[in-house]
């Protein structure tokens, strides 16, 4: 059960990053390498997907766990949300609302960043909450299986 | 707490634990939703006919001036609510607790820690909310905030005692009852959640309620119900993701509305 839920939602922030990255190059504002020579924040962010899909195959093989995860979910709504929001953005919000010609595509594009921070965030959450659950069963298990053990 | 219960935070664990933790269900659940509803209307209406009837405005200008107390008769509604819940649960019978309502426990450190998270995952929301009011009223003052006009006294009603009584009825007529009976109706958590933001948020379209141009604000209306919005889907999607616990939501909210209500008080915002 856990374990599809945090498929589902590793799958449906990679879709909103992905859709995120496209929403950057057709704007083509606030965009780097490959599509310029500059290497920026757009080019640093591209590094999630290998690590989504080098996530997914040791999550598979039993390798990594929630723990991994809410560390890839959480760095990546601190990194989005700095890039975006805050007195240091790069790209504040204003870049996208006036960043297409009808201002309804730009409204859109800001949702899908919200939205996309906000999954990012309660998947975080959710991890770290599961990250715990089995971290407190290992230690739970552990004393009982030392106990068996003894004379 | 019952032999069933899980231990704090943790290993609510397997899928059937998350199911029994829902299946604690609240009879009548949109009573208490449609008396909040009532509430804001009615209680308006009424300040706004003493306000006409002691000649303290005239007839045209009552709703909008009844409307400058709406931190203070927020917790009327409150009060309404909390009243509808615990009636309910007392015609329940067994089986049910409000301490029920709020989910599985969870030691006073995790609420904390959650209240953090619950804040920390509230930004994207304020952003959003943020933008949305420039879209709608530019730099200017919120209208729901400008027209605050209490005494010192009520002031510190609203900041001190409507907050608490907020986070006593809202979250849990809307995420401890509505929700859960709205799932084992619909059968899909996905669509109920959906559901519960929409209606929690249509709800704000009454609190409280503007006049503009002789007719009702439909867009002051509209942007409550739009600026909500995202903080309601959030805070739905955490109550999911904490294992349907309420109280790091309550907690987190109450920081929030009680900061809103401080900043109204000292005329920050």
């Amino acid at each position: 059960m856990h374990r599809r839920i945090l498929y589902g939602l590793t799958y449906l922030a990679a879709t909103l990053s992905l859709a995120h990255h496209i929403d950057h190059v057709i704007r083509h504002n606030a965009v780097g390498w490959p599509l310029t020579g500059e290497v920026n924040a757009f080019t640093m962010s591209l590094i999630i997907y290998p690590i989504i899909i080098t996530g997914l195959l040791l999550y598979r093989a039993g390798r990594v766990g929630p723990g991994f995860w809410a560390l890839v979910s959480g760095g990546g709504a601190v990194f989005v949300s700095l890039v975006h929001f805050g007195p240091t953005a790069v790209e504040p919000p204003a870049m996208m609302l006036h960043g297409y010609d009808s201002p309804i595509v730009g409204w859109l594009a800001f949702t899908l960043l919200v939205t996309f921070v906000t999954v990012l965030a309660v998947t975080s959450l959710y991890e770290t909450r599961l990250w715990w659950q089995q971290h407190q069963e290992r230690r739970t298990l552990k004393p009982a299986a030392g106990a068996e053990g003894k004379p | 707490m019952t032999a069933a219960t899980p231990p704090a935070m943790q290993p609510s664990g397997n899928a059937a634990n998350e199911v029994e933790a829902a299946s604690v269900v609240l009879e009548g659940a949109p009573l208490p939703v449609a008396t909040r509803i009532g509430l804001w209307v009615g209680v308006q209406l009424v300040v706004a006919g003493l306000m006409i009837a002691s000649g303290a405005v005239p007839a045209g200008q009552a709703l909008n001036a009844a409307a400058g107390w709406w931190i203070v008769y927020a917790g009327v509604v409150d009060l309404g609510t909390l009243g509808v819940i615990i009636w309910l649960i007392r015609r329940q019978g067994h089986g049910i607790s409000y301490r029920g309502l709020l989910g599985p426990p969870a030691a006073l450190w995790q609420v904390g820690l959650g209240a953090l998270g619950v804040l920390a995952a509230t930004v994207p929301a304020v952003v959003f909310s943020t933008e949305v009011t420039k879209a709608f009223y530019g730099d200017a003052t919120l209208p729901m905030f400008a027209m605050v006009d209490v005494p010192v006294w009520a002031s510190v009603f609203a900041v001190l005692v409507v907050p608490v009584l907020t986070e006593l009825a809202e979250p849990v007529a809307y995420l401890g009852g509505l929700l859960p009976w709205l799932e084992r109706r619909i059968g899909r958590s996905w669509l109920a959640a959906a559901a519960v933001v929409v209606i929690w948020a249509a709800e704000h379209a009454f609190a409280p309620f503007l006049t503009a141009d002789g007719g009702l604000d439909l867009v002051f209306a509209g942007y409550r119900v739009v600026s909500v919005l995202p903080f309601l889907a959030v805070w739905t999607a955490l109550y999911y993701a904490f294992g349907r616990r309420l109280l790091p939501i309550m907690v987190a909210r109450w920081v929030f509305n009680g900061g809103t209500a401080l900043a109204v008080a000292l005329n920050l915002v």
